[in-house]
């Protein structure tokens, strides 16, 4: 029996929940009703790996099968790890025309060509992103399955999200990218966060965004309500006035959940009482990170609340203006590096 | 108790006394009050004939000027004095007022003054078959140039290239109107689609992406059972209509049959939730 597979699975078993563990196992399909019903999942999962390690050997098993399961459950649950969005430039005339068939044959092709020993394969998710699972290997080695790359794009949309992926498989996965989309280049996005969703619902817009309307302006309907109307909220207009300040800079309702957002300084230090440092000629270099669970909807509350002052920053507004939570800022304005 | 009774008494009356003391004085503050009370009512009741006035002029002037405009006749110079010309200017504005609410409501863009002038907020309503569907707004920066500066257009919707080919900034309009008829086109599309899974579960949806331009679907024969893939690519953006149609079946002389050209034709010219429709009526697919 293939020694790395039964890693694999074990692996794979370790890091599935026990509570995922048995609908993950449905959904792949793989187990015969027989087997389905032998599997106990209140038994440590110890013994469900030894478990599921002989039903492999019974069902003849390959590497190919267990990643099949590994991607189900990825599929499902990414919201875990590190995603980095990167993001397509300069579109081909037919990129708008790239359909699936065209996109998968083309990217297989590209890579394989790129590098030796690679494995990789696609599924298309029900809401039409297309995830790639890529497992490196070089001219020495066979394919590392246990240290896969995992990729999400959507076709017709100029965003790539990625986890797992090294500084040495950048530059071949980019090659392969672009001349499968039919793009010219391809860049860092400067987002990244531990959801997927979250960072992909930020870059497609898929999050309630507020803009001045002249016919109907429900944010004030919110803050008025009235409990008793003996009581006068001394500053009622300018809460409500903060509050559609922050809802225009942030959005409504639910936001992406983004867990941090960093600034690198390369400003003149500027502070009068401190002579020494104000004298110096060069820039000031210093990362501030602001880290929460759900940065946008803390930025939104500071915003709200008067403990930012409103209208907001462009150094705050332009995390969901721009999509990123990564910025150089220099004495010319925030600006977003290049890598 | 006598005591109690005399004393009491006695308190009563001074009492009296104070009071009508006062009474004089009283009364003359309430004939001042009323007095100061007609003149405010008399005020009120001048503006309020004076607004009436303005407004029956304004009435007039915008019969007049709505009847102008259909005539297309040039505008007739009454008085030059500063009111009639004030009320002209107000009687305009009125007219753009409601020109821009008629605009609204048949689902055309509305447009609002941002930052005090130094911006817009643009807000263009989707519709598909008399339904209303998503709202996308655009915000632009009128100085130095105009520039979009914060949006809700999905990524996929070529927002950058239309600005251009349009020359947004001399032409707004047609940069609007362009926009305005990728975002309908792009919300039937989805319409459609959303339709199509809801209506037709026996037809099955293999593959579609996010832009909606393309669509392939598997239809089942009634009586042979097998399938047929159908192909629609939708590649002008600016339509709901597909630019291609093409089917691929095991049986190869199929898409020659007159029944299916006949399905080709119904699924170029109609809305495709609805060619499903007719299709099944006429038995080519279950």
């Amino acid at each position: 029996m293939d020694d790395p597979m039964k890693r694999l699975l074990q692996r794979l078993i370790r890091r599935i929940p026990s509570q995922m563990l048995k609908i993950t196992l449905d959904k792949w399909g793989r187990l015969t009703a027989a087997q389905q019903r032998s599997m106990d999942f209140t038994q440590p999962k110890r013994v469900l790996t030894e478990k599921l390690l002989s039903i492999c050997e019974e069902n003849e098993w390959t590497v190919k099968h267990v990643t099949e399961l590994e991607m189900i459950y990825i599929m499902d649950n990414p919201n875990q790890g590190m995603w980095n969005a990167l993001q397509l430039m300069d579109p081909e005339d037919d990129s708008p025309s790239v359909n699936l068939m065209q996109f998968k044959e083309q990217f297989k092709s590209h890579l394989g060509e790129i590098v030796r020993h690679v494995s990789v394969k696609m599924k298309k998710h029900t809401d039409e992103a297309i995830w790639i699972r890529i497992a490196w290997g070089d001219g020495f080695s066979r394919s590392n399955h246990l240290k896969p790359t995992y990729v999400v794009h959507q076709l017709q949309t100029p965003y790539v999200f990625v986890t797992s992926l090294t500084s040495k498989q950048k530059p071949l996965l980019s090659q392969a990218l672009i001349l499968a989309t039919r793009y010219q280049n391809i860049k860092d996005a400067n987002l990244s966060g531990q959801k997927l969703t979250a960072i992909r619902d930020l870059l497609m817009r898929q999050y309630q965004q507020v803009f001045p309307n002249k016919y109907h302006s429900p944010l004030t309907e919110k803050t008025q309500t009235v409990l008793n109307t003996q009581i006068e909220r001394e500053q009622a207009e300018s809460a409500a006035n903060r509050c559609q300040m922050a809802c225009e800079a942030f959005g409504d309702g639910m936001l992406p959940q983004l867990q941090s957002a960093v600034y690198k300084l390369e400003t003149k230090f500027r502070d009068p009482a401190n002579k020494t440092m104000t004298e110096r000629e060069e820039p000031f270099r210093c990362v501030v990170k602001f880290a929460s669970t759900n940065l946008l909807e803390s930025l939104r509350q500071c915003a709200s609340s008067g403990v930012a002052s409103t209208p907001v920053t462009p150094l705050l507004s332009s995390i969901p203006l721009k999509g990123k939570n990564y910025f150089v800022v220099t004495d010319n304005g925030p600006g977003s590096s290049q890598k | 108790m006598s005591a109690k009774g005399v004393l009491g008494h006695l308190s009563l009356l001074e009492v009296q006394a104070r009071s009508l003391k006062t009474q004089p004085q009283q009364q003359q503050s309430r004939v001042k009050e009323l007095k100061v009370k007609v003149e405010e009512l008399i005020t009120q009741r001048d503006q309020l004939r004076a607004e009436i006035q303005t407004h029956q002029t304004l009435q007039k002037l915008r019969t007049s000027m709505d009847k102008q405009c259909t005539d297309e006749e040039d505008e007739e110079m009454n008085e030059d004095s500063e009111n009639s010309q004030f009320l002209r200017l107000m009687a305009r504005h009125t007219q753009l007022k409601d020109l821009l609410h008629a605009h609204h409501l048949i689902g055309g863009y509305d447009i609002i003054k941002t930052r005090q002038g130094k911006g817009v907020c643009v807000s263009l309503a989707t519709a598909y078959e008399g339904t209303y569907l998503d709202m996308f707004n655009l915000e632009i920066d009128l100085k130095p140039t105009l520039r979009i500066c914060r949006h809700n257009i999905p990524p996929f919707i070529p927002l950058n290239s239309i600005a251009e080919q349009s020359n947004m900034q001399t032409d707004i309009r047609a940069f609007l109107d362009t926009l305005s008829q990728h975002l309908n086109a792009f919300a039937g599309r989805k319409h459609q689609l959303k339709l199509v899974k809801e209506l037709h579960k026996s037809v099955e949806v293999m593959e579609s992406n996010v832009l909606c331009s393309v669509l392939v679907l598997m239809f089942t024969l009634p009586r042979e059972k097998t399938a047929v893939l159908c192909m629609l690519d939708y590649t002008d953006h600016t339509r709901c209509l597909p630019t291609r149609v093409s089917f691929e079946s095991e049986d190869k002389k199929l898409p020659e049959s007159p029944q299916w050209k006949k399905n080709y034709n119904l699924l170029m010219e109609t809305p495709v939730h609805k060619a499903l429709i007719t299709m099944k009526k006429m038995g080519n697919i279950a």
